[in-house]
C-alpha cells in the first residue's frame, strides 16, 4: 500500500494553489467513485430565477444574523442523523517503529554484488557511489520516517523478487518526496531493474535446462497483457 | 425504444461521437435552414475498458476512392463471401483468411456492437517514444530547483525504453550529449540567430553517418539511434547521469543588469530542439517538452525586449497595433509547429511565471501539434508538479494514456461532405469525393493529421448535407460516417481505430418533430462555441459576439413556439430550453471576452477549449454550482446570484477554478468555531462535504484548477459572482423587496434581460 495522504499546495509561490495528492491517491485505480458533479439546473424560460424554496429553516434567520454566540442563530445540533458529508476520513493509524539503515542498506549491498560481473563495472560503481550517498544521508539524519519505512519495504520486495511492487515503491518515492531521494533513487532504480533482467535469464535458463512438466510458471518482468 | 438521452449517451461511451442532430435533414436547403449545422464532437481514443483490439488488420473497399473499412453496416453475401460498401456500393471479395465465415461465425467487425473497433498492425518495427525536455535556466533559484526536482522525477515515471534528450537555454542555447562516461560535453548556440534544420544538423554532426548509404541494405532503424545516439539515448542506459546533469544545472550565469529582463533564447531553443528530431527522427513519435520561466528577449521569436521598463504587449496594445514583436514572433513559432507537426512531433508548452511569457504568440505549437499547454505562478507549486505528472498518467491497462502521430480520415456516404475541423489537429490536405467546398475550421481536406493525443482529445467535426431539395430521401433512409484513427500506441504499436455511425435521414416538412427531438443541445451548444472561438481568432470580438446572437435567433425563430409579435407567448421545446442559457454564458466567458485577461491567458484558455471532450467544455462554458446546507444532499442549484444564501456552502467548477464559497451564516458559525464543538459535529461534515467533492475534481482534471476557499465578503468570492447570473443588481435589488440572494454589483446583462431581447427579436417578423 503507497501512501494515501494529501497536503495544501504552495501559496507562497502560487497564488490558490491546488492541494497536492500523493503518488498513492493519484494512482488509485477503482477506489468508491462517487458520480460526478456534473448536473445544471435549467433556468425556467423567461430567464427568472425561481425563488428557493428552502430559503428559510425554523431557528435559522436568513438575514441580518445575529452575533454567532447569540442563541438565535445556531448551526442545528447533531442528532445522530446521517450527515451530509459523502466519504469517511481516511486516516489509518501509524504505527511507529524505528526502520534500521542496515537492515536496507545491507540487502542493496548484496544485490549490487550479485549484479558485479554482469554489467559494467562503471554501472557498478555508479550505483555504488548512490548507495553511499544514502548511507551518509540516512546517518546524518537527513531521511524522513516515510522514507526510510518505504525504502525498508522497497528492499523486502527486493528480495521476494517482486519486482512491479519494488518499482512501484520507487516511484512513488520519487513522486512524493524526490527532493530527499532524487539524487540516490536512481541507482536503486537501477538495480532493480538489472536484478530483475538477471533474474528473469536464470529463470529462462532454468527452465530450458531442467525440462519439467511444471507448466505455466509465470516469469516475473513480463507483462500479461489483457 | 430508449429516450433520446440514453441513445445519445450510449452513443457517446461506445463511440466517442456526438451529434448536434441525431436525426439528420434530407436536402441541403432543409439542412442550413437548421441553423446548426450538422456536426459532431469526436473523441478518436475514448477509453474502452470493454475494447480489447484486435490482433488483425482491417479489410478495405477495393475502390481505390473509396478504402473504407468493412463494418457492421456493410451487407454480407455469406455465400458468395461478398460484401458491399455502404460508402460506395462496390462489391467486394472477402480476403482468404475469411473463407470459413458464414451468419453464426462473424468477424468482430461485423457484429453490430463493434460500431467502434481498434486494430493492431503489426508490420513495421516498432519505434521507441522520444522526449526532448528544453529547459530555461533564467530562473530563480527556488524556481529552479523545483523544476530539476520535477525532471528528476519524470525520469522514473517515462517508459523505460524512451529516448531523452536535453537542451538548456538562456542567453546561450545548449544541446547536451547523454553518454553513459561521466564526461558531460554539449554544443553552445547563439541564442540571436536563427539557423536552418540543415545547419543544425550539420552542426550537431547528424548528417555525415547518414551519408554513407549502404545499397545492399534496406535503411534499418536500428541504425539511425547511432546517429543521434549522443543526443537520444534510451533512459535506462542513461538515468543516472542525467539525474546527475540535471543535478547540476546552473542558472544563466549572464549577469542580468539592474532594469533588464534576462537575455532568453527560446525562438533558438525550440527552433534546435525541432531540427534535431526532424533529423533523426521523423514521423516517430516524439515530445518537445519546453519549460519556460518567461518571455523570449532575444532572436527569433523575441517577444519583449530586455528593458523592464517596457512591459509586454496587452489586449490594448494589440488593439492599438502596438504590440511591436507579435507578428515576427508569431510567424517564427507556426513555421516551426508547422515543420513539427509535418514531422508528426508535437510539442509542449509548461510556463511557469508571474508576468506572461509569450503564450500568444507560442500557442501554434501546442495548438497544431496537440501538444499540450500549462501555464502556472512558479514550477515550485503543486499546480505545475502535478499537472507535469499527469502528462504520465497510466490507463487501467498500465499503459501510458498519451498517444502520438495520428491521422483521422472522415468518410461519408454521398449525401454527405466534410466541411472541416476544429481541434489540436493540422489539415493534411487530401481533396477527395466527400470533401466540402465550404469550409468550417480547418477544411478542404477529408484527413488530418494530430500529433499528440490522449484518450480526452476530442474534435469539432463539421458536415454538409448536399443531397438535393427535390430528390427522395436517400437510399436506404440512413447516412453513414466513418472515422478511421491510425495512430502509435504508447507501447509502439501502430493502431487503427476505427468507428462507423449512422443516422436516419428525415423530410423537414413531414418529420420536422423527429428532427427536433433529437437535437443534442449541449454537443450543439460547444460545436457553436466552437465555430465561435475559432473566428475570434482572427475577428474581432463583437463581430463574433454579433454572430452567435445571430444564430441564436435564427434558431428560436425556426424552432421557437410563439405568436408573431408576441414575446409573452414564446416557449422552447425540452431538446431547445437550455440552449440560450449555454449562448448566454458562453458570451461571458473568457472564451470570447479578453477584458480581465491577459493575451497569454486568452491563449491558455482558448487552447483547452479546443481539445476537451462535451463534460469539460460544458463546464468551461457554464461552470457547475453545488450547494451544501442541513437541508438534505447536495444538490445543483441555478448559476445565479439568488442561489448565493447566507446558510449554504457553494462548489463551483469553471473547469480552470474550483471555488468554495460559505455563506454568511456558516462563515460566522465557523469562527465561532461550532465545528469543533461534539455537539454541532454535523456542522464539521457539512464544511467537510464541499471539500471531499472538490478532492473528487482535483484529482481528476487536467491540467490541475486553481483552488479557492472563500467565504461571503472575502475578496476571493469575485470568482463567483462574476460567474454566476447577475438576476440581482445594485439596480434592480430594492425592486425585489425582499433580500435573498447577494446582489452582484455590474452593469451586465443578466438572463432575464438576455432572455427578453431574445424572444422579442424571435418573434418580430422584421428580423
Amino acid at each position: 500500500m503507497a501512501e494515501l495522504y494529501v497536503k495544501p499546495g504552495n501559496t507562497e509561490r502560487g497564488w490558490n494553489d491546488p492541494p497536492q495528492f500523493s503518488y498513492g491517491l493519484q494512482t488509485q485505480a477503482g477506489g468508491p467513485k462517487r458520480s460526478p458533479l456534473t448536473k445544471r439546473v435549467a433556468a425556467p424560460q423567461d430567464g427568472s430565477p425561481r425563488v428557493p424554496t428552502s430559503e428559510t429553516s425554523p431557528g435559522l434567520p436568513p438575514m441580518g444574523p445575529p452575533p454567532p454566540s447569540s442563541k438565535a442563530s445556531r448551526p442545528p445540533q447533531f442528532v445522530g442523523s446521517c450527515p451530509p458529508s459523502r466519504t469517511e476520513p481516511m486516516d489509518s493509524p501509524v504505527v511507529e517503529s524505528e526502520t534500521l539503515l542496515e537492515d536496507v542498506l545491507r540487502p542493496l549491498e548484496r544485490a549490487l554484488e550479485d549484479c558485479r560481473g554482469h554489467i559494467k563495472k562503471q554501472v557498478c560503481d555508479d550505483i555504488s557511489r548512490r548507495l553511499a550517498l544514502l548511507q551518509e544521508q540516512w546517518a546524518g539524519g537527513k531521511l524522513s520516517m516515510p522514507v526510510k519505512k518505504r525504502m525498508a519495504l522497497l528492499v523486502q520486495e527486493l528480495s521476494s523478487h517482486q519486482w512491479d511492487a519494488a518499482d512501484d515503491i520507487h516511484r512513488s518515492l520519487m513522486v512524493d518526496h524526490v527532493t530527499e531521494v532524487s539524487q540516490w533513487m536512481v541507482g536503486v532504480k537501477r538495480l532493480i531493474a538489472v536484478k530483475r533482467s538477471l533474474f528473469s535469464e536464470e529463470e529462462a535458463n532454468e527452465e530450458k535446462s531442467i525440462a519439467t512438466a511444471e507448466q505455466n510458471q509465470t516469469v516475473p518482468g513480463i507483462q500479461h497483457d489483457l | 425504444m430508449a429516450t433520446y438521452l440514453e441513445f445519445i449517451q450510449q452513443n457517446e461511451e461506445r463511440d466517442g461521437v456526438r451529434f448536434s442532430w441525431n436525426v439528420w435533414p434530407s436536402s441541403r436547403l432543409e439542412a442550413t435552414r437548421m441553423v446548426v449545422p450538422l456536426a459532431c464532437l469526436l473523441t478518436p481514443l475514448k477509453e474502452r475498458p470493454d475494447l480489447p483490439p484486435v490482433q488483425y488488420e482491417p479489410v478495405l473497399c477495393s475502390r481505390p476512392t473509396c478504402k473504407a473499412i468493412l463494418n457492421p453496416l456493410c451487407q454480407v453475401d455469406y455465400r458468395a463471401k461478398l460484401w458491399a460498401c455502404n460508402f460506395c456500393f462496390q462489391r467486394n471479395q472477402f480476403p482468404p483468411a475469411y473463407a470459413g465465415i458464414s451468419e453464426v461465425n462473424q468477424p468482430a467487425e461485423l457484429m453490430p456492437q463493434f460500431s467502434t473497433i481498434e486494430y493492431v498492425i503489426q508490420r513495421g518495427a516498432p519505434s521507441p517514444l522520444i522526449f526532448l525536455y528544453v529547459v530555461d535556466t533564467c530562473l530563480e533559484d527556488d524556481d529552479l530547483q523545483a523544476l530539476k526536482e520535477s525532471l528528476q522525477m519524470s525520469l522514473s515515471l517515462l517508459p523505460p525504453d524512451a529516448l531523452v534528450g536535453l537542451i538548456t537555454f538562456g542567453r546561450m542555447v545548449q544541446v547536451h550529449e547523454l553518454s553513459c562516461e561521466g564526461i558531460s560535453k554539449s554544443y553552445v548556440f547563439r541564442g540571436t540567430k536563427d539557423l536552418t534544420a540543415k545547419q543544425i544538423q550539420d552542426m550537431l554532426g547528424l548528417t555525415k553517418p547518414a551519408m554513407p548509404v549502404q545499397p545492399m541494405r534496406p535503411a534499418q532503424p536500428q541504425e539511425r539511434p547511432s546517429v543521434s545516439s549522443r543526443f537520444l539515448q534510451p533512459i535506462h542506459k542513461i538515468d543516472m547521469n542525467l539525474t546527475d546533469l540535471l543535478g547540476e544545472l546552473q542558472r544563466d550565469p549572464w549577469p542580468v543588469p539592474q532594469g533588464k529582463r534576462p537575455l532568453r533564447s527560446t525562438g533558438v531553443a525550440l527552433s534546435i530542439a525541432v531540427g534535431l528530431l526532424e533529423g533523426t527522427f521523423p514521423n516517430t513519435g516524439a515530445r518537445i517538452m519546453l519549460f519556460t520561466g518567461g518571455p523570449p528577449t532575444q532572436g527569433p521569436g523575441m517577444v519583449v525586449g530586455d528593458e523592464l521598463k517596457v512591459p509586454i504587449r496587452s489586449w490594448h496594445d494589440i488593439e492599438k497595433d502596438n504590440a511591436r514583436f507579435m507578428k515576427k514572433a508569431t510567424k517564427h513559432y507556426e513555421m516551426l509547429a508547422n515543420r513539427t507537426a509535418a514531422n508528426g512531433h508535437c510539442i509542449d508548452i509548461y510556463a511557469c511565471a508571474l508576468d506572461q511569457t509569450g503564450l500568444l504568440e507560442m500557442k501554434c505549437c501546442p495548438n497544431l501539434t496537440g501538444g499540450y499547454m500549462v501555464m502556472g505562478d512558479s514550477f515550485n507549486t503543486s499546480l505545475f508538479k502535478q499537472t507535469f505528472q499527469r502528462i504520465f498518467s497510466k490507463d487501467f491497462n498500465g499503459n501510458f494514456r498519451m498517444a502520438f502521430g495520428a491521422t483521422l480520415e472522415v468518410k461519408t456516404s454521398r449525401e454527405l461532405k466534410v466541411a472541416g475541423a476544429i481541434g489540436p489537429c493540422v489539415s493534411l490536405n487530401v481533396k477527395g469525393p466527400c470533401v466540402s467546398e465550404n469550409e468550417l475550421g480547418v477544411g478542404g481536406t477529408s484527413q488530418w493529421k494530430i500529433c499528440g493525443l490522449d484518450p480526452t482529445t476530442t474534435l469539432g467535426i463539421y458536415f454538409e448535407v448536399v443531397n438535393q431539395h427535390n430528390a427522395p430521401i436517400p437510399q436506404g433512409g440512413r447516412g453513414a460516417i466513418q472515422f478511421v484513427t491510425h495512430y502509435q500506441h504508447s507501447s509502439t504499436q501502430r493502431r487503427i481505430r476505427v468507428t462507423t455511425v449512422a443516422r436516419n435521414w428525415a423530410d423537414v416538412q413531414s418529420q420536422l418533430k423527429h428532427i427536433e427531438a433529437a437535437f443534442d443541445q449541449e454537443a450543439a451548444a460547444v460545436l457553436m462555441a466552437r465555430l465561435g472561438v475559432f473566428r475570434a481568432e482572427t475577428e474581432e470580438g463583437p463581430d463574433v459576439l454579433r454572430w452567435l446572437d445571430r444564430q441564436l435567433i435564427r434558431l428560436c425563430q425556426k424552432f421557437g413556439q410563439y405568436n408573431k409579435e408576441d414575446p409573452m407567448s414564446f416557449r422552447l421545446s425540452d431538446s431547445f430550453s437550455l440552449y440560450p442559457q449555454f449562448m448566454f454564458h458562453l458570451r461571458r466567458s473568457p472564451f470570447l471576452q479578453v477584458f480581465n485577461n491577459s493575451p497569454d491567458e486568452s491563449s491558455y484558455y482558448r487552447h483547452h477549449f479546443a481539445r476537451q471532450d462535451l463534460t469539460q467544455s460544458l463546464i468551461m462554458i457554464q461552470p457547475i454550482l453545488y450547494s451544501y446546507s442541513f437541508h438534505g444532499p447536495p444538490e445543483p442549484v441555478l448559476l445565479d446570484s439568488s442561489s448565493i444564501l447566507a446558510d449554504r456552502i457553494l462548489l463551483m467548477d469553471t473547469f480552470f477554478q474550483i471555488v468554495i464559497y460559505l455563506g454568511e451564516t456558516i462563515a460566522q458559525w465557523r469562527k465561532a468555531g461550532y465545528q469543533d464543538m461534539p455537539e454541532y459535529e454535523n456542522f464539521k461534515h457539512l464544511l467537510q462535504a464541499p471539500l471531499d467533492d472538490a478532492q473528487e475534481i482535483l484529482q481528476a482534471r487536467f491540467p490541475m484548477p486553481r483552488y479557492i476557499h472563500t467565504e461571503h465578503g472575502g475578496s476571493q468570492a469575485r470568482f463567483l459572482l462574476s460567474k454566476v447570473n447577475p438576476s440581482q443588481t445594485h439596480n434592480n435589488l430594492y425592486a425585489w423587496g425582499q433580500e435573498t440572494g447577494a446582489p452582484i454589483l455590474t452593469d451586465d446583462v443578466s438572463l432575464q434581460v438576455f432572455m427578453d431581447h431574445l424572444k422579442k427579436l424571435a418573434v418580430s417578423s422584421a428580423c
